[in-house]
């Protein structure tokens, strides 16, 4: 059962927008799989805004070099687009690992990147494309970078008045791309730990490297350092060893030494030494 | 109170709900649909599947208000009159059905499964069902019955 | 005709339409919502009950506490030991303190939300104690019970050894995990009696309990068995039966009740952890020449099943197997933890998990295949169990490895971290040492229909359609001229609990032989012979009253030497071998089952579709045991947090029938559901070890566990 509130169902973004800004002590209601769970244990609002009427935030369009994706694009629909599977692999597959197939086909995007939880399945690709945010509110419009837009366990920047609207992430052509999720069992469950690349590099060179780890820092992170190292590095054993341990060393200083790293670094290390190697391991 | 319109079954419902109204509640206590079960309430066990245009969704984690101008299919939908559906009978043929909680949703994921896919895998079938707890049967018979019925299905015309 | 043909369950019809009523489906006209207050600490004095809030609240009728009680405020299967609503003190988080009954649920639970205690905190028994020693929870100490079986001369044993492998295995807390959670609806029936529909796996003994509760006689009380959707030996013990039965009693109106999953996983009973220390010793030639096993069992605050597990797991310390010199000890210890309780195999799994990884170091250190150790020492017709008993018939132990062998022989690993592992199991069908009959009634009804009534419940293992298989073939009569009906204290009798795996095999005898006397009935009135109609018969006999046959049968067993355990604790066996193939990724530590080749000695199978699907889910089941499945008293609070096994995480399943024919059986027929699942987790551990060569000792081998075996083998190296 959950506690009492009003339900205000809307048919445009911008009424969305509106409703937002006129009620105090509103909530946003996408797939409901976060927020309704969260309800039944207790939290309340006065009012619940459904967005599923607002049509603006669905969809998926080509820019160019980026792909705009709409918030309120569920799991499944991501992970059975196209474009996306195209130029934003990691994406896809991370969406279609996400929870049960309910749950993909009830929860959005924009839902999970709000929610924020350290085990989001789709934060860790989407850092690997350098996604930007659009948030909207009545007052206007503004991006940001999702590694700055989430600053903690279920904690953004997002403001009382503000939608995330959609998502745009570089398309990354040309690039052997993946996501890997570790849970402890195979079908619906929570990510243990989330490992998401896109790697580019010719004649056995690194162009360009891409990782992203998650549920392991208090953010799922880029170990920029360990990247930077391997551009244009060869992919040989010692040099992809070394940038292992730089990966590792980078999530010892963001989070300390935790009980839970006894098991998660030495997967993070085994999955990037395969990945990193040339082992297929997605 | 608010008024809910939407399609269950095939039949045009209205209903009055309270805003806060979970769609499992409704069916159940407003509808006397029984068939959709209370497993967990919060979307971990799957026994409150409905189909909502054509998807599987977990009814304890829909607002009824959500379902407005939908679709909304139960296990109710699949049998006609003294005939049942073909799934329904390669459940009973195969031994999928024990305990039967989990059955009603078991046969709803199976039904959209076909209708997307017409001849679909093991692991298909497996993926599909993989938001769906089965205490008593261990899947095996309930993935057999689901291929077996899909030949019969396409033949059907559902 | 009936016997070994895949019958389509009699249930399964209103089960795919979604018309069965299951407990949670039941209502009333008029009916209130009960749900109960527990205790959120493990041990505490109730200092002050404050129910005030409660009846603020509007809606809310009654609150109930252990004072409204007109009779015995404790219950228990074995021993009477555990309250329904605590008095003073509470024992365990989740113990009932009151009930609260309210108009609706949501009424029913603000109130209960808004009750006040002021617990009196105690330091809590955590860990069980078996030096006796630490803090006890009662006066009387912390050893709940204490079980052992001696054969032999283990010492000697030993020193006659070549090998001696000794290891301690732990095993956790596991749920039930029924999908459906407890339930049930009460009310006052036309003639003033209570009636109570749940979800159960017995009513006869509900009916016991209700009546020492109200103190009032069994016949004032009617239990049904509602459709109930699971049970695995949850639904044994008094769930919401009581409370309903209190709530009907005080109020007079019909009562609805329904635990969250929340709620039930806090309160249902769990099964049993073990710490089991095991010792093996062996000769050259692979025979096992003593087993030493010293097991210790938390029980929580109460018994429960305590006392079956312990002497049930004591019994079967060595597996199937025969060994001359056995020294097997197991205590189960009081604790504040969750009350443990029956889930299926009592506490053999447990044990399987223990012998076989045992029986695989043995050949291991002999240079031995597992599959030559386990067929050399393996029980078969003429052999001496370690109570001393000579199984006489229906040991097909060794055949159900001869199944499984061709496969084993054959196995090959077709990538890294792939590995196969063997589980093997004995498993005694029904209670252990005590009698433990069944009764049934067959009765020639209006229109010449055969009616039969059973009082065992169909928890989804089938009875319903094997008993009705086994009246069918008896009677020799047609599938539409008989009727079931069950699980109705007005209309049947005792047929013991659906436990055990006893059912087909003690109810199924009981329905025979009150088939039987119907068909003697029968051929005297013309029926086999002179083609004379059931109707016709039913018509020139009706007036002479009712034409009921009654059926009885308890299995000739005897009880156990106290001292020694020697005796016969069970009349027949079941067998089985499970052969198990999994993949281990070493990076992440994640073990997949591929494939899985069981083998059963069922006796005779009554319907084989039925035993596949005990088999299949006794699998998964197994699986969980092994891999996934851990309740954390505070932590998995919901199935978000306990897993058990997706479709996913399900291997393929070739099942093998053996039919050993057990002679008291019904045609032959032993139990199936619990061995189902006894040996799978064994042979899942197993194949990890053979799979990554790490040994295995606690449960569940989780990714984390797994990983870490992983990697401290890499350093030790």
């Amino acid at each position: 059962m959950l506690p009492p509130f009003s339900y205000i169902a809307v048919h445009s973004k911008q009424e969305a927008l509106t409703s937002l800004a006129s009620l105090a002590g509103a909530a946003l209601l996408a797939g409901g799989t976060d927020l309704l769970v969260r309800m039944k244990k207790g939290e309340t609002h006065r009012y619940v805004i459904d967005l599923t009427g607002a049509a603006e935030l669905s969809g998926v369009k080509d820019r160019g070099g980026t792909l705009r994706i709409g918030s309120g694009m569920t799991h499944a629909r991501i992970g059975a687009h196209p474009a996306i599977a195209k130029t934003c692999g990691g994406l896809a597959a991370a969406c279609s690992a996400v929870g049960s197939p309910q749950v993909r086909n009830m929860g959005t995007l924009g839902g999970n990147l709000v929610n924020a939880s350290p085990a989001a399945d789709s934060i860790a690709p989407l850092l690997v494309h350098n996604a930007v945010v659009t948030l909207e509110s009545i007052d206007g419009m503004r991006s940001e970078k999702l590694e700055r837009f989430i600053t903690g366990p279920y904690r953004t920047t997002i403001g009382k008045h503000e939608i995330l609207t959609s998502v745009e992430a570089d398309t990354l052509a040309g690039y052997n791309e993946g996501y890997r999720r570790v849970a402890k069992r195979a079908g619906w469950a929570i990510s243990r730990l989330s490992l998401a690349w896109a790697l580019n590099d010719a004649d056995g060179v690194f162009k360009d490297v891409r990782i992203a780890v998650g549920s392991c820092t208090p953010v799922p992170f880029r170990p920029r350092e360990a990247e930077a190292f391997l551009a244009g590095k060869g992919r040989e054993r010692p040099v992809v060893e070394e940038a292992v341990k730089m990966v590792l060393d980078e999530i010892r200083r963001i989070s300390g030494m935790r009980p839970s790293f006894a098991y998660k670094l030495p997967v993070v290390r085994d999955l990037l030494l395969s990945v990193l190697g040339g082992d297929s391991c997605s | 109170m608010k008024r809910v319109g939407f399609t269950l079954n095939g039949k045009t419902t209205t209903c009055d709900v309270e805003e806060n109204e979970l769609l499992l509640h409704t069916l159940r206590e407003r509808l006397s649909i029984a068939s959709v079960k209370e497993g967990c309430s919060i979307g971990e066990c799957g026994t409150c599947t409905v189909l909502i245009d054509n998807e599987p969704c977990y009814a304890c984690l829909t607002l009824t208000a959500k379902v407005e101008g939908r679709d909304v299919l139960t296990v109710e939908y699949l049998a006609h009159a003294d005939l049942l559906h073909p799934l329904q009978e390669s459940f009973i043929s195969h031994g999928a059905v024990q305990c039967g909680f989990c059955t009603p949703a078991m046969l709803l994921v199976g039904y959209s499964l076909l209708l997307k896919h017409r001849q679909p895998t093991d692991e298909q079938i497996r993926e599909a069902m993989s938001g769906n707890l089965c205490r008593c049967t261990g899947y095996v018979q309930i993935i057999e019955a689901i291929k077996d019925a899909a030949p019969v299905f396409i033949h059907s015309g559902s | 005709m009936f016997i070994g043909r895949d019958l389509d369950r009699v249930d399964a019809l209103a089960k795919v339409l979604g018309t069965a009523g299951f407990a949670h489906d039941l209502r009333m006209e008029g009916m209130l919502f009960a749900c109960v207050v527990r205790s959120t600490k493990p041990h505490a004095l109730l200092r002050d009950v404050d129910v005030s809030g409660a009846y603020a609240v509007p809606g809310v009728l009654r609150v109930v506490s252990h004072k409204d009680i007109p009779g015995q405020n404790t219950f228990g299967a074995l021993r009477k030991d555990q309250p329904f609503l605590a008095e003073s003190r509470v024992r365990y988080v989740g113990e009932p303190i009151l009930v609260v009954i309210g108009e609706n649920e949501a009424v029913a639970r603000e109130g209960a939300a808004r009750v006040r205690i002021d617990y009196g905190e105690i330091d809590a028994v955590l860990e069980p104690d078996a030096t006796g020693k630490g803090r006890q929870i009662y006066d009387t100490g912390s050893l709940m019970a204490y079980k052992k079986v001696r054969k032999g001369d283990v010492e000697k044993g030993s020193a006659a050894s070549d090998v001696v492998v000794a290891h301690t295995f732990r095993t956790t807390w596991i749920d039930h995990a029924f999908l459906e959670t407890e339930a049930g609806i009460g009310y006052v029936d036309e003639g003033g009696r209570i009636v109570i529909k749940s979800s159960t796996q017995n009513i006869h003994y509900k009916r016991v309990e209700i009546s020492r509760l109200l103190a009032i006689p069994e016949e004032r009380i009617r239990v049904v068995q509602a459709t109930t959707g699971g049970g695995f030996g949850g639904k044994l013990d008094v769930t919401c039966e009581g409370f309903l039965a209190l709530a009907v009693h005080l109020l007079k109106r019909p009562v609805f009740m329904r635990y969250t999953r929340e709620e039930s996983f806090l309160s249902n009973t769990k099964r049993h952890p073990l710490s089991i220390d095991y010792k093996t010793g062996a000769r050259k030639d692979g025979t096992l020449t003593a087993v030493k096993v010293d097991i210790t069992g938390d029980t929580g605050p109460y018994a429960s099943y305590g006392d079956a597990v312990c002497l049930r797991v004591a019994v079967h310390a060595t597996g199937p197997y025969e060994v001359p010199n056995v020294w097997a000890d197991c205590k189960l210890l009081y604790t504040n933890n969750p009350v443990s309780g029956a889930m299926r195999g009592f506490g053999v799994p447990q044990l399987a998990f223990a012998h076989e990884s045992q029986l695989d170091e043995v050949a291991e250190a002999l240079g031995m295949d597992p599959i030559d150790i386990r067929i050399r020492n393996g029980l078969k017709r003429g052999s001496v169990t370690a109570t001393g008993q000579v199984l006489s018939a229906s040991a097909g132990f060794v055949e159900t490895l001869k199944k499984i062998e061709p496969f084993w022989r054959a196995r090959q690993k077709t990538k890294k971290g792939s590995g196969f592992g063997l589980g093997c199991m004995y498993y005694g069908i029904g209670n252990t040492g005590v009698a433990n009959p069944a009764n049934a009634l067959v009765e020639l009804g209006e229109e010449g229909r055969v009616i039969l009534h059973t009082g065992a419940c169909e928890i989804g293992q089938g009875s319903d359609t094997a008993l009705l298989q086994i009246a069918l073939e008896t009677l020799g009569v047609a599938r539409s001229d008989v009727l079931l009906d069950r699980g109705d204290t007005d209309t049947s009798k005792d047929a013991g609990s659906s436990s055990a795996s006893r059912q087909t095999y003690i109810s199924g005898k009981a329905v025979q032989e009150a088939a039987l006397g119907l068909r003697a009935f029968l051929d005297e009135a013309g029926y086999y012979h002179r083609g004379r109609a059931l109707g016709d018969i039913y018509r020139a006999t009706k007036d002479k009253g009712r034409l009921l046959f009654e059926g009885f049968f308890n299995p000739p067993a005897s009880g156990l030497d106290e001292a020694t355990g020697q005796g016969i604790p069970y009349a027949t066996y079941a067998f089985a071998s499970h052969m198990t193939e999994v993949e281990v990724e070493e990076a992440t530590g994640a073990c997949r089952v591929k494939q899985v080749h069981a083998a059963h000695d069922v006796g005779k199978s009554i319907n084989p579709k039925a035993i596949r699907g005990q088999i299949c889910g006794g699998v998964a089941m197994g699986v969980g045991l092994a891999l996934m499945e851990e309740f954390i008293p505070g932590k998995t609070a919901s199935f978000d947090a306990y897993y058990i096994p997706t479709s996913l995480d399900m291997p393929r399943v070739e099942v093998f029938l053996v039919e050993d024919e057990e002679p008291t059986g019904p045609f032959g027929a032993k139990g199936v559901g619990e061995p189902a699942l006894i040996p799978q987790a064994a042979s899942v551990v197993n194949a990890v070890t053979d799979a990554v060569g790490v040994h295995v000792y606690e449960l569940p081998c989780h990714v984390e566990r797994l990983k870490g075996l992983i990697e401290s083998k890499k350093t030790t190296k």
